[in-house]
């Protein structure tokens, strides 16, 4: 054998040997997707083609009827509405109320440490207890929001802000703007602290005020960190079930159902497991619609190579 | 005299620094009362909390809820989710970090589409799942028990982990790794001695982030526990009852499940964020 034809067939071998372990190491991945995520979806849809009911407790194949009475239903034009209300809502909110500020929490100011510390509580808060402590605040009797307005000399305040259709929606928006705002602050932080001082100097000294600082210097270097942020919150506002469910279980009056509290509610409340699995389905696709939207501009960055 | 000056000028600045001021004690305010409240509730005792309008302030403050709120039931509930929590972290790591090396240092074909899978996992809607998960474990006898609740959280944690560790890998030079190997290590006694180390910041921001999504998840937990097999979040909701609810007791429950996720992120929050911002930036 040759010099070269060892060497050539040294580095294949590397080479190999490379590919055989690094499919080695992510075969546990791998795996656990395929059994714990796409062998259920695939699960899914096919319990979304079925229908059973309490005196025939064996599913029935049923073609694509779960669907076309799901598309007939005006129960899911309502549901399709809240959600993206509700979605759109927190998430434009996080977004503003999130990077105005980190913004602040940016500037020097005495205790900047211990405030951009505890900042970060409502989001570590189990959901749970945040919804909790929310359902207490927004209660007519034991909550400070009507003993404020009762104070403020306004007779008979006790206002049930999650018990009417009117306020319902908006209560469980305040509750999630708390709840995740503070997210999309440490992490705006973050990405405004890697913002070049240099960059800064050098737009203030061309004239630039504030706000130009703002849309030329600043917003233009943490897009990467905020484009991340608006996937994530997207998908967890889309998917949140804690907030919602402990505060309104959906009501009133279907007022505040979204896609997950309505799945919950069809599949586990009142057994219907077809149906359920078909409103899944189409709270997927919407979903994936989204998703291949970013994972094409990941790809366009070139960040997965 | 240009704008610059006049914002440097010592009146305005001092009025700009008191709006600063202003600013940051309305956002605490927003932030920090519902805690606050919370808290003063749980030193209420059980007839002042009907008080209407309700004080900030207690007027006689008593730590009786919290003796209470620490029975044998909450106890259990704090149990399971500490073994939960505790499982699914120490299952998480060691199989994302394998991963997450495998899919930021080693070449093979196919990499890119399974770094495409594994971003694609964390954009599912968790909802569609519940139902055939339900299923499958009630096929495996897995239901209402740990072993089926871990099961289910690996399949997100994991998938979630490769993403931040792979980042906070990208981050650090290879040359370091390529420097070892010259010297003889094999590449997996430089996974070790080189790799492992470097990545303690990732992998302790990888540990925190997946023992408070597990502690802390509710779905999942609601739709396969029941009873004394019940994580804390499920727990501590069933002491809402349906026409009597002892309010000073839940509120001090709730603080004590709050209170180790604080502290942990208290200490650990700028290793979190950093690993956070480096690996959703990077991968």
């Amino acid at each position: 054998m040759s010099v070269t034809n060892q060497r050539r067939w040294q580095r294949h071998t590397r080479r190999s040997v490379e590919a055989g372990l690094g499919y080695f190491f992510v075969l546990p991945t791998l795996l656990l997707i395929a059994l714990l995520l796409v062998g259920p979806l695939v699960k899914a849809f096919n319990s979304s083609l079925t229908n059973s009911s309490f005196i025939n407790p064996v599913p029935q194949f049923v073609g694509w009827d779960n669907y076309v009475q799901i598309v007939h239903d005006p129960m899911f034009l309502q549901i399709v509405q809240t959600t993206a209300i509700w979605t759109m809502a927190v998430v434009i909110a996080q977004l503003v109320l999130g990077f105005a500020t980190a913004l602040l929490l940016n500037r020097t100011f005495r205790g900047r440490a211990l405030v951009r510390a505890l900042i970060i509580m409502p989001w570590v808060c189990p959901g749970v207890i945040a919804a909790i402590i929310w359902r207490v605040i927004d209660d007519p009797y034991l909550g400070p929001l009507d003993g404020l307005l009762a104070w403020l000399g306004v007779p008979h305040p006790n206002i049930a802000w999650l018990g009417q259709p009117q306020t319902a929606l908006g209560g469980l928006v305040i509750a999630a703007i708390w709840k995740g705002t503070p997210f999309s602050t440490v992490m705006y932080l973050a990405a405004l602290q890697s913002v070049p001082a240099e960059l800064l100097e050098a737009a203030t000294i061309d004239g630039a005020g504030a706000w130009a600082r703002l849309r030329s210097v600043i917003i233009p270097q943490t897009m990467p960190v905020i484009r991340v942020i608006l996937v994530f919150t997207i998908v967890w506002t889309f998917n949140s079930f804690d907030l919602i469910y402990v505060l309104t279980q959906g009501g009133p009056a279907n007022s505040t159902q979204t896609f997950p509290t309505w799945i919950y509610k069809l599949a586990f409340s009142e057994t219907d497991f077809g149906p359920a699995s078909a409103y899944g389905m189409i709270a997927l696709l919407l979903l994936m619609a989204f998703s291949l939207l970013y994972i094409w501009q990941l790809n366009r960055a070139r960040i997965l190579d | 005299m240009s704008s610059q000056s006049f914002a440097a000028g010592p009146g305005r600045q001092r009025l700009g620094q008191a709006a600063v001021y202003a600013a940051v004690f309305l956002t605490m305010a927003f932030f920090m009362f519902p805690f606050v409240w919370m808290i003063s509730m749980a030193l209420k005792p059980a007839g002042e909390v009907f008080d209407f309008p309700p004080s900030l302030v207690p007027a006689h403050p008593t730590l009786h809820n919290f003796q209470s709120a620490l029975n044998p039931s909450f106890l259990r509930y704090a149990l399971n989710s500490v073994i939960v929590a505790a499982a699914t972290t120490a299952l998480t790591i060691p199989v994302a970090l394998l991963s997450a090396y495998s899919l930021s240092r080693l070449r093979f074909p196919g990499r890119k589409s399974i770094m495409t899978i594994v971003i694609i996992t964390q954009l599912l809607p968790l909802a569609v799942l519940v139902i055939p998960m339900y299923q499958i474990l009630a096929d495996w006898h897995l239901l209402n028990t740990y072993v089926g609740l871990v099961i289910t959280y690996l399949a997100f944690t994991v998938p979630v982990s490769v993403w931040l560790l792979r980042g906070f890998l990208v981050g650090l030079p290879v040359e370091l790794e390529e420097a070892a190997q010259i010297d003889g290590s094999t590449r997996i006694g430089a996974f070790f001695r080189i790799v492992v180390p470097l990545t303690a910041p990732g992998i302790a921001a990888a540990a925190t982030y997946v023992f408070f999504l597990s502690w802390q998840e509710f779905l999942f937990a609601l739709s396969f526990l029941s009873g004394d097999m019940s994580t804390l979040p499920i727990g501590v909701l069933s002491y809402i009852g349906e026409h009597t609810t002892n309010w000073g007791l839940l509120m001090a429950s709730s603080t004590l499940v709050c209170v180790p996720v604080f502290v942990v992120f208290f200490f650990l929050q700028r290793q979190f964020i950093a690993g956070l911002v480096q690996g959703s930036v990077k991968g």
